[in-house]
């Protein structure tokens, strides 16, 4: 036992000291997800809505507000103009125009209209009118409920007529009652979350909820070159001979080596979920166990298959090629440049023949649904059936010169 | 009793078709003795090396070191050798100290006894100054120099050294060649293989001829020499070989053996002060003249040419 992990430390020790592996381990890997995470949804979950206030009211300007603290769109000003543009351009899923006279309507409790500029078709457009409607819609509510109340209260008084003492009294309790109403209105009363039937999120994933896992997995198939090619240059310089001359058994020198691979795909995870986490925002830490068995899956699918490799592999270049070749099939039919979901059934069934493509799913499911271990037990099952598969045809593959 | 009893080893690789590497080798190696097993390229002897240290089994017979067989306890048999590959077996991009003490632990070393020893060892084999450097700056000596100690942490009782000396320099080859020396007179037993004749005579107290597999002749230095007795090696060179020269000159009285190549010829005699004159008059008569001669005195070398019709070369 500890021959396997002295081994596994000197392999440790040789990637540590080698200068390239920290760009391949952690810096190209943080540097992909930043460059696929803007590209996929300019760094942010939320939908861009382009919003052109030509009221410049008191109701307009606080609808404004509220949207800007949506935690489901993104804000962004413009001109009627550049309203339009952005959003045939599809900068924007959809553009909100708030006409004169909004706030006028408001207050005298009269139908207030907004328009929406938008693509009918896109579910971004659709997301956003939804979100539009909640708020602007608890925003009158809150005014209604405000006058409702300062009349409900003049009435009380014996005032018949609604008016209270003094023209400013009146307009300090309007003021009061809609506050009241306002943060009575701040918690809505239903919420709706619409699920896509197929898709196992229930939503695309974009930006770096998207890139970050899916980069995960690619940069530890990548790192299948670092650790075979501790083993291919082994056996060059005979040194997994010489091995097999001290007391050392074959058995042990496998698992040392399979050690070795596991322990550095899984520190190379934790480096990359910790940058995920703090650096991009993504919420890894949802549920840390099933976080922690994904990990360890994708460690045990890594390191057998970089085992394997290793086992049938003789020489540098041959490496090299299979793993650019393994690394780049692996991540593109398992979803980890983009989603399976916009790729159609046929794909998407192929993609899940695939260890990494449960996992990928699964690491997935825990940063946008929260998934806890119970939704990723079968993708843990998938990858130790793929593991056990891989590392049996490499233990009986192994040569040592 | 002798520390390894080699009795009847054979390998065949690939059978039934393939390379019988090591036919039928049988050989003892006495306690504290350097024994080499000299032999061309692809005379077996990498082969034996391995079977001995349980890399490769056997297809026939079986070897005992330090009483334990190569077959039925391969562990055992790993703990009393050190074996010295070819091939600078370490690890590049780590010190001189962190390979000693890596290999140490696999050799079954630990705690103090790992840190001593990786000292002695550093001391025993000249890098002490040098432990912290990684061996990727060292020199081709001192990284030969560190292949040896790393086989000498566990204190083996038999050093098994394959072809050390193999495309390295004069100078690196004359420190290991002391090294080896130094460790037999400290008591260690060498099992030592080569393809260099010089190297056989001067360090071994025996010798082993192997080709094709075959153990063709064992004993001291003297004892093989006189093998070929009193005869003496002719080198010369004709300026246009003859045909049928060679056959002439083969029938010559005192001659044993003749070999040509291209425009030099190789001839085994017992007299090469009687043969000379002679070997002069055949070539003249044919109408060649011999350009330069060379006489040598009996050496493993002829013995080589003796037992095989072939040379050693180096
Ligand atoms: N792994 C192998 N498979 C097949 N043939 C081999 C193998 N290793 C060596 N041989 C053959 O066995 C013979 C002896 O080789 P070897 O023991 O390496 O000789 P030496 O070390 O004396 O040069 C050679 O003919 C060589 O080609
Ligand atoms: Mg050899």
């Amino acid at each position: 036992m500890s021959r396997i992990w002295t081994l596994a430390r000197k392999d440790l020790l040789e990637t540590r000291r080698d200068p390239l592996s920290a760009l391949f381990i952690v810096v190209m890997p943080i540097v992909f997800t930043a460059f696929l995470g803007l590209m996929f949804g300019s760094g942010t979950d939320r939908l861009s809505v382009v919003v052109h206030d030509a009221d410049r009211g008191e109701q307009s300007q606080r609808l404004v507000a509220a949207l800007e603290g949506s935690a489901a769109v993104r804000v962004v000003p413009k001109s009627a103009a550049g309203l339009e543009s952005w959003v045939a351009d599809g900068r924007a899923a959809a553009g909100l125009l708030i006409p004169q006279g909004f706030s006028a309507s408001v207050k005298d409790g009269r139908r207030a209209g907004l328009v929406v500029v938008s693509d009918q078709t896109s579910s971004g457009a659709q997301a956003i009118i939804a979100e539009i409607r909640a708020v602007a819609g608890g925003l009158v509510a809150a005014d209604r409920a405000a006058r409702v109340g300062v009349a409900t209260a003049a009435k009380l008084k014996g005032e018949g007529d609604g008016k209270l003492d003094s023209e400013a009294r009146q307009t300090e309790i309007t003021a009061t009652a809609q506050r009241l109403a306002t943060q009575a209105m701040a918690q809505p009363a239903v919420t709706l979350r619409t699920v896509r039937a197929g898709a196992a999120a229930g939503q695309v994933p974009t930006g770096f909820t998207l890139s970050s896992p899916g980069m995960i997995v690619n940069f530890i198939m990548f790192s299948l070159m670092t650790a075979g090619m501790g083993v291919i240059m082994e056996r060059r310089n005979g040194t997994l001979r010489r091995l097999m001359t001290t007391r050392m058994r074959r058995d042990e020198l496998i698992a040392g080596k399979m050690a070795g691979m596991f322990v550095l795909t899984f520190f190379q995870q934790a480096l990359l979920i910790g940058a995920g986490q703090f650096l991009f925002g993504v919420d890894y830490l949802n549920d840390p166990v099933a976080l922690v068995l994904m990990m360890i899956a994708l460690s045990l699918v890594a390191s057998s298959l970089g085992l394997l490799l290793a086992a049938l592999l003789s020489s540098e270049q041959a490496l090299v090629a299979a793993v650019v070749i393994v690394s780049m099939s692996v991540s593109a039919l398992s979803g980890a440049w983009f989603p399976l979901e916009i790729a159609g059934e046929g794909f998407r069934a192929v993609g899940h023949v695939l260890p990494t493509a449960w996992i990928l799913d699964a690491l997935r499911d825990i940063v946008t649904r929260g998934a806890g271990v119970g939704d990723v037990l079968s993708a843990f099952a998938v990858a130790l059936a793929w593991a056990t598969g891989l590392f049996g045809v490499a233990v009986a593959r192994f040569r040592l010169a | 009793m002798s520390i390894v009893e080699v009795r009847g080893l054979s390998k065949r690789y690939d059978p039934p078709k393939g390379v019988l590497a090591v036919d039928d080798a049988s050989f003892s190696i006495e306690r504290g003795e350097i024994f080499s097993l000299l032999g061309p390229n692809g005379a077996g002897k990498s082969t034996t090396i391995a079977m001995l240290s349980c890399l490769l089994r056997p297809s026939h017979g079986d070897a005992l070191v330090d009483s334990h067989s190569i077959i039925d306890d391969p562990q055992a048999v790993k703990s009393v050798i050190g074996v010295v590959p070819q091939e600078i077996a370490v690890y590049p991009d780590m010190t001189a100290r962190e390979n000693l003490v890596f290999w140490g632990r696999m050799y079954g070393l630990s705690g103090a006894e790992l840190q001593t020893r990786v000292g002695e060892v550093l001391e025993l084999v000249s890098l002490a100054d040098r432990q912290k450097d990684r061996v990727d700056k060292f020199s081709g000596g001192m990284k030969r120099r560190l292949n040896v100690g790393v086989a000498l942490l566990h204190r083996p009782s038999i050093l098994y050294l394959d072809e050390p000396t193999v495309g390295i320099d004069p100078q690196s080859r004359r420190s290991i060649l002391d090294g080896i020396l130094a460790l037999r007179d400290q008591g260690m037993t060498v099992l030592y293989t080569t393809h260099y004749m010089a190297e056989a005579q001067e360090l071994s107290d025996r010798i082993g001829i192997i080709d094709h597999g075959r153990m063709i002749a064992l004993g001291t230095h003297a004892e093989l020499v006189r093998i070929v007795g009193q005869e003496a090696r002719v080198d010369l060179t004709v300026d246009h070989m003859l045909e049928g020269m060679v056959e002439r000159w083969k029938e010559l009285p005192g001659v044993s053996s003749a070999s040509v190549e291209d425009e030099h010829a190789e001839l085994l005699v017992d007299d090469a002060n009687a043969v000379l004159p002679r070997l002069f008059e055949e070539a003249a008569e044919g109408g060649s003249r011999i350009t330069s001669v060379n006489v040598s005195e009996p050496n493993l070398e002829l013995v080589f040419l003796h037992l095989t019709g072939r040379a050693l070369r180096e």
